[in-house]
Order: structure tokens, then sequence, then C-alpha cells
């Protein structure tokens, strides 16, 4: 199922937790504990999100990817995330 | 990984030693307290700071030893606390184990659970917090959880008591032999069994007592520090050579070991767990069916897109008008009435530079509040989620996946996050292209500038209009993504999980505050930024005397008029886009100050009759992509570090917006357009 989860993420693109849960067959929950374990592994690299004070007063920042509560990875591809784990 | 069948060791003296695993706060110190009252005692695991808790009762007529082990949520040697859990469980063999487990929260639980069943002791799972979980709509039960993962499932409630008798019932009867204990350890993954063959064989007979050999295998090839450095002690340099060069040939063993165990709790989970959905979750997927979907979600985004610059014109616009004769005509015609006997110098400053000025953009206000309420419904209702979604799968199908794509999509905020948010770009070559697009993304300044002035010069088209504008913008961002996609980001993928809310009933109170934060934002901004600025613009339309058509600033309009003429531009609008340079909304300000106010016809009205359509159009184009402000220049400043690349961006931006709006001049005036 790990395998599949990285598999649907390496296609890029924007995801909801919940739709992965149903094409993977199981819950949201394990979807969220999978991603964390991806991103332990080195397979997953976090996208650190900036965060401005101009986004206080910005009209659409709940538009935008920091209003929106998404979350971004990059992903690595084995050996990068090889070389983050140590192996 | 393989089943593990642990033989019952027999309890000795008539102590049972029982250990009390879990992951922290999961209830382990209630269930610790309620079984042990008074009779414990705490301490630290020898030579950690860890704090062990240990204590005694008694059931049927046995003594019980109980162990509260360090909370953790792996047994992999990550931290003290896994290595204390674990070593204790291998190394004291306790009777049983009792793994508690948060029922709210069952995944997370059945991580440790799953590395638990691999252990050669008998374990009992006490299914906790069910009350919890029954309040979130999770239905877990326990006989089928028992059946599938071969252990004793005990359901409770430890805070209140609820369970606890049945849970030494359980203690009892595992001890004694009566309840059977033979755990469905999770498998590795189908292709990585031999591997883990290989290393149990290469290992066999070296494995020292009492770890059990097929566990060994397993954290070997887990990479588990510990057991590795505890093998390479145990083996002769030719079996450790041989170890190594498997792992080395199997690099992607840890996935297969952590996949079995996803794999493994996916079954539990399937079996034992029902989320039965509440009727309102029912109404946030139909509506989705519609909002996220790829064709009818992008058609549904424009409509609501142009309904909300269309509610936008068609209430404020009036009330903008209304507030522009009627108010500012008044106080600057009130100014220069009250200032007759003073220099003339300072009636035209106050009535021309601060209230032509600044004035031009509060008669903007209410236009704004009505964009901004649009927007907060939108946004508490939840759908605003669903554009961004939206968008971002328009964004993929033209190949902006790269890591390019978050800082840019942060850019329709605000430009400066844009270009900060460049440093998640490792290669420098990419970062520079991505920091050199940033500020095609139409930000809410232009957004605020085009939402003023597209009703000026299209009147009832406005609405068309800026919908255009925004297409353009993004279509021109897009064909620059792409761009950089394929030259810079070959084959890399970036991936993003987005929350979408429930739909829900918006909240006045809630798009009231959000209404009221954002305009008192854009007012501190009016006054501090484009006020000034200004009164900077109508002292170089004064200076040195003569009127505005003799003036500095229009010396300077004039001299880059040339320009300004390919599109239509007269040397006014010329100077207007330059002052856009310090805030975007400067350019309104500024042409208040040059049409002066007190004009009774109004701003909007001036220039819908000064300009034909065509000039309107190219010079909403320029706007929409032209030089960002001077705070998202100094951020290109930063984050390049290069003067050189900061005046290439701003050489850059003034080419496309430049070529874009004499393009959409001379197509207009082709169009017939006047």
């Amino acid at each position: 199922m790990l395998n599949e989860l990285l598999a649907l993420l390496q296609a890029g693109g924007v995801h909801r937790v919940d739709d992965l849960a149903r094409e993977l067959d199981t819950t949201p929950g394990l979807v969220e504990l999978m991603l964390e374990e991806l991103a332990r592994l080195g397979y997953l690299e976090p996208l650190t999100q900036p965060c401005s004070a101009a986004c206080e007063g910005c009209a659409m920042s709940g538009l935008c990817a920091a209003g929106t509560g998404s979350r971004g990875w990059a992903v690595r591809n084995r050996e990068q995330g090889d070389k983050e784990t140590g192996r | 990984m393989n089943s593990t069948n642990p033989q019952l060791p027999a309890p000795t003296e008539r102590t049972v030693l029982v250990a009390l695993a879990g992951q922290p706060n999961v209830g382990k110190s209630t269930v610790f307290n309620l079984l042990t009252g008074l009779n414990q005692h705490v301490g630290n695991w020898p030579g950690k700071t860890v704090e062990r808790k240990e204590g005694q009762f008694s059931y049927n007529g046995t003594t019980y030893r109980l162990v509260d082990l360090p909370g953790t949520y792996s047994l992999t040697a990550n931290s003290a606390e896994e290595v204390i859990a674990r070593e204790f469980i291998i190394r004291e063999q306790p009777n049983v184990v009792v793994a508690m487990v948060d029922a709210a929260i069952l995944e997370r639980s059945l991580y440790l659970l799953a590395e638990m069943v691999t252990l050669p002791a008998p374990l009992i799972v006490a299914l906790n917090m069910i009350d919890v979980a029954r309040q979130e709509g999770i239905e877990i039960e326990p006989e089928v959880l028992q059946a599938a993962l071969g252990v004793p499932v005990v359901p409770m409630v430890a805070t209140r008591n609820v369970g606890i008798r049945e849970l030494l019932e359980t203690i009892d009867g595992v001890v004694n032999g009566r309840i059977p204990c033979t755990p469905k350890a999770p498998q590795i993954r189908a292709d990585h069994q031999k591997v883990l063959d290989e290393i149990k064989t290469l290992i066999d007979g070296c494995v020292p007592p009492p770890y059990p050999p097929d566990w060994v295998a397993l954290k070997l090839l887990e990479g588990d520090e510990e057991v590795t450095r505890m093998m390479r002690q145990c083996l002769s340099e030719a079996q450790w050579q041989a170890v190594q060069h498997v792992l080395r040939a199997h690099d992607d063993a840890l996935v297969a070991v952590a996949g079995g165990r996803y794999e493994w709790i996916g079954r539990m989970i399937r079996a034992a767990v029902t989320h039965p959905r509440p009727g309102q979750i029912g109404l946030t997927e139909r509506l989705d069916r519609w909002a996220t979907h790829p064709a009818w979600g992008l058609l549904i985004l424009a409509g609501i897109l142009g309904l909300t610059f269309l509610l936008t014109y068609a209430l404020g616009a009036p009330l903008q008008t209304l507030l522009d004769r009627a108010v500012v005509g008044a106080l600057a015609d009130a100014v220069r009435a009250a200032l007759a006997g003073a220099p003339a110098w300072l009636a035209g400053l106050l009535a021309d530079g601060v209230i032509g000025g600044a004035g031009a953009m509060l008669t903007f206000v209410p236009i704004l509040v009505i964009f901004f309420a649009v927007l907060g419904i939108l946004e508490d209702v939840g759908y605003l989620s669903r554009a961004a979604y939206v968008m971002d799968g328009v964004m993929h199908l033209m190949g902006l996946h790269g890591r390019s794509f978050l800082p840019l999509f942060l850019g329709f905020g605000c430009n400066v996050p844009a270009v900060l948010g460049t440093r998640v770009i490792d290669s420098r070559r990419a970062r520079l292209l991505t920091i050199l697009l940033a500020p095609l993304v139409p930000c809410t300044a232009r957004m605020t500038v085009i939402a003023f002035l597209a009703p000026a010069f299209f009147g009832r088209a406005a609405t068309l209009v800026s919908w255009g504008l925004i297409l353009l913008a993004l279509l021109i961002l897009a064909l620059a993504g792409a761009l950089i996609n394929r030259l810079l980001f070959k084959g890399q993928r970036a991936a993003f999980i987005m929350e979408l809310p429930l739909y829900h009933i918006p909240n006045g109170r809630t798009i009231g505050l959000l209404v009221w934060q954002r305009t008192i934002s854009f007012l501190v901004k009016a006054l501090t930024v484009i006020l000034p600025v200004s009164v900077v613009v109508w002292a170089l339309a004064t200076l040195p005397g003569g009127g505005t058509e003799q003036s500095y600033l229009a010396q300077l309009g004039r001299w880059l008029e040339p320009v300004g003429r390919l599109m239509g531009l007269d040397w006014r609008l010329v100077v207007a886009l330059l002052t856009s340079f310090i805030a975007k909304e400067n350019s309104i300000a500024t042409l208040g100050v040059l049409f002066g106010a007190g004009d009774e016809t109004g701003l909007a009205a001036t220039l819908a009759a000064t300009y034909p359509a065509a000039t309107g159009l190219a010079f909403l184009v320029v706007q929409m992509l032209f030089v960002p402000c001077v705070a998202t220049v100094a951020a290109v400043r930063q984050e390049t570090r290069s003067w050189g690349w900061t005046a290439f961006s701003v050489g850059f931006l003034l080419f496309v917006s430049l070529s874009a709006g004499t393009a959409a001049y001379w197509l207009a005036r082709l169009g017939g357009i006047a």
C-alpha cells in the first residue's frame, strides 16, 4: 500500500487525503500515517510554506496554498530517499 | 516477517510479570494507577533518564508485577524510549504484554502493534477510548479485530473504569493458557521475502539469545542501528560482508518492510472498523462531484469569478460614483473655499494632493468591501479551497507541477511570499527563473486596481474584461510555467495534499470580521503608502508652477510618452503606471491627483470620457503584467543577491507588459473597439 501511495504521489498534482484513501481502499487516517512514513524515509520532502505578514490582510488568502491548509511535498527518487535515511 | 507463535512462559513463584505498552497519551498511566493503586514506585530505567514506573496487584490469588513501559510510537531504535520498551520485552520476557490502543486513532496505534506482534511475548490489546471513537463516528467490532489480530481484544474506557475487570480476567486467562494468543504478524512485501530469508540464513546460529533470529533479520533489513551494531560484533567479517552485500543490493527494503506493516494495518481496519458517514459529508461529496470536477469545476469557478465581479461592480460602482461626487468632490470644494485666503499651494496640496489622491482611494472602499464580502462568503462556505483545487488541476495539466508550483501559487495572495517561497527550489538556475516569473501572478493589489478601473473604462462590459484579464495573466503564467517545467524540472514532481473543508452555512460574524480586517489593512496602506506618494505626485505635478501641463511630472511623462503612444497611453497614464511601482493602488491615486478632485463627473466618468476603450484595455493589460511593487522587487534583490538579476527581472517584466499592452491596443483597434 505504501508503494501504491508513493506511485500516486509520483504522478504529481493535487490530491485530497479522502481521494487517496478511496483509491487505496483504506482510511484517511492510514493515508496520513503513510505520508508521514514516506517523509520520514526520505521519499517525500516537505516543501515549507513561507509565511508573510502580507497574508494577514490579503483578500485572496483563502484562495492560495497558504490559506487552504494544503501541504506540499517534492517526491524524491530512491537514491535521494536512501541518502536521507543513511542507507 | 513471519508469524510468531509464542510459547507461554510459566509464572514463577506465583508472581506474574505484566508489561504495559503503548503510545504516549493512550491511557497507560490511568490503567496503571487503577490496577496498582498506591502499591507502586517510580524510578529511572538503568543508565537512562527515562522514568520507570512499576507496581503490584493481586487477582484471583496471583500476584502481578506491572511495569509501565515508556510511551512509544514504534519499536525502531529511534529513541531511548523505543529501545527500552523492546529490550524489556525481549530480555525480561514478560508473561504478558498489554498493548494499550487508542480506538479513536486506531491506525496510529496499530503501527506499534504491528511491531509488537513480531516479538516473543503473549499479547493482549486493550482497546481504550471506545467512547471517544464512537463520538467521532468510528465503530470498532472488538470480536472481529480479535479474530483478525489473533490476540485477545478488550474494549475499555479507562477513565470511567470500564473494562478493567475484563482486562484482569483476560490477563489471567492468557497467563493460565485458557485464552489463546496466536498473533497474525505482518508479512514483508512478497518481492522481498526471499531477501529476508537470505539474511536469516546468513545470520543463522549467530544471533545472541534471547533475541529472536527472525526479528533480528527483519531489523537488519530495516537498517536498525542498535541491531546492526549488535550483529556486527556477532558475525565474522565474511558473514558481515555477505549481509552488507545483500542489504546494498536491496536498498528499497525499508519501504518493503514498512509497506508490509501498512498492508497489515489496512487489513485490520477494513475488517473491524466502520466509519459511518453523517449527512453533512454526503452533501459535501455531492456538491464536490461538480465543484471539483476537472471540467465542470472550471466552468463553475469561471462562473463564480464572473458573478463576483458582476456583484462587485453592480453594487459597488454606483456607491463609488456617489462617494466621489458627493463626498470627495464636496470635501475638496469645501477645503478650497475654507482656504480661500491661504496660500494657493496649501489649498492645492490638501484639495488635489491629499483629497484628490488618497480620497480617490477612499471612494474605492465600497467596491472593496463588497469584493471582500463576496470572497469572504465563498471562503466561509468552503468554496475557495475548491477553487484552489480546480486551479491546481489546470496548472498540473499545463505541466506546472515542479517545485516552482508552490511559490507561484502563493503569488495569488501577494508576490512577496511568492518570491520568498522559491527557497524550496534546490537548483539555483530553476530558482532564478521562478523568481523572474513570480511577479506575473496576478496578486490582490493588481486585482484591486482592475476592480476599480475596469468599470471606469468599460462600464457594463467590466465583468467580461476583468474575467479576460485574469485569464490572460494565467495563460501567460501557465505557458511560462510549462516552459520552465520542461527546461528545468525534467521528471521532477511535486505532490500536494489539500484539505477541503465541509460546505456549511456562512457565518455573518466571521465574514464581517474578515471584511473589517481586510478593509482596515487596506486603509492603513492607503494612509501610510498611498497618501505620501499622492503628495509627492501632487508636488511634482504642481512645481515649478504654471499648471500641470508644464510640471516636472508632465516633463517626465512626456519624455516617456513615445513608449506609451505605442499602446495609446498619454503621459498621465504613463505616470500612473510608474507610480504603481511604489504600490499598485497608486495608479488610481495618481489619476485622482492628475484629473483633480472636485470634478462633478467623478474620476471614473472622467476617465471614461477622456480615453477610448482600446487605451483603457491596453492600460489594464500593462497594469496586470507590469513591474511589481517595490516590496516585491526588494524581495527579488534579496533572494537573487544580485542587482544584475533584479534589473533583468524589471526589464523582462517591462518587455512582457509593454508588448502585451501594445498587442492588446492594436488588436482592440483592429477589432473595432475604439
